[in-house]
């Protein structure tokens, strides 16, 4: 594929080459625009997803009585009717708050932990048995130690986002300044490049398909992290406390409901959100 | 002119007492490398390297693969340090990388990541230069190697021979004075080789760069250098220098060419681990 196009190129009167990146045959154009086959192909599977789950919930409906596992319909009933209530939204946005503070300190101090660990030998060495030790311990197990170190509230459930976000991320990175081509370091060598301008033009350029992995690895453990801290650790508002407190007044419409948001939208940021900014950032990986 | 029939005459002595009759002379040389050794732990690879390079003077570095020709380019580069002997340039040792040399790699080590223009941009950011100064510069650079309109594609979307051409521009971008090119036209078929060597005398040519170059092509060699240095096989050593007399444009062909070619061969051939992969010409 690569040879031909190469060739068809080569033919090619210079001028013309400019609109034809895409050329006919390849379905994703570099911009992006127009729906690509992969993507559709990837949408008809989620679509059948969840039919299926819908399905099975549905079925499952019929053997249960309706307070212990209502239908969808009277779930998703609920759900409107939630999404109408300010209380309910702010709880959404909440959570959505703590995820994204957490996420972002997370992924800024893996990112720079995992570059300064690949540039800096000894650190590497020292970081990696760190590692190693810390990234054993489920992050959720840290919240009653958070909770009488920090208070209730927003900042233990943070830190618990923090501490499950960072180690894909360091990780990640690490192994990628690992194995950063010797040759493209020299190049910038050979130029005259600083330490630093080295980890500007070199080493993060060439580890971002790693931050952007370790972010989404990191993404799906502060999303979990997010949920199971907000139910055990004593807040009163956000999407685990919101199925908590459902479920101690067996409000069984309620907890399947925030289990359709959680649901929902770490499928739609995953999926979508995170798919974006990743052909965003290695749009030289997807030019064809 | 007077380094050139400095070399000149140095070279009536040819071989291996050529340098120390230059260095007898003046400092003249725009590269002097004296008594360089390198050892990867017990592997001795370079052993003894004399060799003495004029300003502008264009050099070509022939040998045996694993001979240690990269090694030593990496060390007149500044890029790896030596384990005994020293290299000067313009009359300093070489400590480290400059941005005065530059070096060509054997595969073009562009960055994947990086169009063909922000690939030729590379040093002129690291020199810190303002952006409208660096898009002229591209530009021109550009044009010089014949990839107008390549500007926004992507390394992985050009050809072999194209990669070479940016590979080439982005290192006269930061217009280094000694130009280290290892193998730069190895991987490419015989045709876009061809192109490419003319290119290279065009650009060489009235620049007053002196440029060292590797190659496994003996023909290459002689159709472009002033001088061929013969190294033997590992332990690497200079066996031999080369003087091409014949005025540029040189053809391939001619009847001092082909029997430099001859001479070149032969003794290359002396060496027995060689004799397999001396290219078909
Ligand atoms: N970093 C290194 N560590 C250990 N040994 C090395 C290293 N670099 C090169 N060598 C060894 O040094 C010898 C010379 O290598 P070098 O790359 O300089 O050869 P070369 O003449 O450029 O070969 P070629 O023509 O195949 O490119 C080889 O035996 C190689 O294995
Ligand atoms: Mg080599």
């Amino acid at each position: 594929m690569a040879e031909r196009t190469r060739a068809e190129r080569a033919l090619e009167p210079v001028g013309e080459r400019g609109e034809d990146l895409g050329g006919g045959a390849s379905p994703t154009s570099p911009t992006g625009k127009p729906p690509s086959a992969p993507g559709l192909r990837r949408l008809t599977a989620y679509g059948l997803a969840f039919l299926s789950i819908l399905l099975g919930w549905q079925l499952a409906s019929l053997f249960f009585p309706a307070y212990l596992i209502p239908t969808p319909t009277q779930v998703f009933l609920r759900l409107t009717r939630e999404l109408g209530t300010r209380k309910f939204l702010f709880t959404i946005a909440r959570s959505f708050v703590r995820l994204g503070i957490g996420f972002g300190i997370a992924s800024l101090l893996g990112v720079v932990v995992g570059l300064a660990s690949g540039v800096w030998g000894p650190f590497r060495r020292y970081s990696r048995a760190l590692v190693s030790i810390l990234q054993s311990i489920p992050p959720i197990a840290w919240v009653p130690l958070f909770i009488i170190l920090l208070g209730f509230g927003d900042r233990p459930i943070i830190l618990v986002i923090i501490i499950s976000a960072f180690f894909p991320m360091a990780v990640s990175v690490m192994n990628a300044v690992e194995h950063v081509e010797p040759v493209h370091v020299d190049v910038a060598r050979l130029m005259g490049a600083s330490r630093l301008q080295l980890i500007s033009k070199v080493y993060a350029p060439e580890v971002l398909p790693a931050i952007v992995t370790g972010g989404q690895v990191g993404f799906g453990n502060a999303w979990r992290s997010l949920i199971a801290a907000e139910m055990v650790g004593g807040v009163n508002i956000g999407l685990g406390w919101f199925i908590t407190i459902a479920g101690e007044v067996a409000d069984m419409a309620a907890v399947l409901a925030g289990i359709v948001v959680i649901g929902l939208f770490s499928a739609a940021l995953d999926s979508w959100v995170l798919e974006h900014l990743k052909r965003r950032l290695l749009k030289w990986k997807y030019a064809v | 002119m007077e380094i050139r029939s400095l070399v000149e005459t140095a070279e009536l002595g040819r071989g291996e007492e050529a340098p120390s009759l230059l260095l007898a002379g003046a400092n003249k040389g725009k590269i002097i490398v004296q008594e360089l050794f390198k050892d990867f732990d017990s592997l001795r690879v370079l052993d003894g390297i004399h060799l003495e390079v004029g300003e502008g003077e264009f050099l070509a570095l022939v040998g045996p693969s694993g001979c240690g020709k990269s090694t030593l380019l990496r060390m007149l580069a500044g890029l790896m340090k030596p384990s005994g002997g020293r290299v000067l340039i313009d009359g300093e040792e070489v400590r480290g990388p400059s941005p005065s040399r530059n070096l060509v790699f054997q595969e073009h080590a562009l960055y994947p990541w990086r169009t063909v223009s922000q690939n030729v941009a590379l040093g002129l950011e690291i020199f810190r230069f303002p952006p409208a100064e660096i898009r002229r510069r591209v530009k021109e650079l550009l044009a010089l190697v014949g990839l107008e309109g390549f500007d926004d594609y992507y390394p992985h979307q050009i050809s072999g021979g194209m990669r070479q051409r940016a590979a080439l521009a982005r290192v006269l971008a930061v217009d280094p004075d000694v130009l280290f090119l290892d193998e730069p036209f190895g991987a490419l078929d015989a045709m876009t080789r061809l192109t490419l060597q003319k290119e290279l005398l065009r650009l060489w040519d009235h620049s007053g760069k002196t440029v060292v170059l590797v190659t496994h092509d003996v023909e290459e060699a002689l159709y472009l250098a002033d001088r061929v240095a013969i190294m033997s096989a590992v332990p690497g050593r200079i066996r031999e220098i080369i003087r091409v007399k014949d005025p540029r444009p040189r053809d391939r062909g001619s009847a001092s060419l082909v029997s430099l070619k001859r001479t070149v061969l032969d003794l290359l051939g002396l060496e027995p681990k060689f004799s397999q992969t001396i290219p078909a010409i």
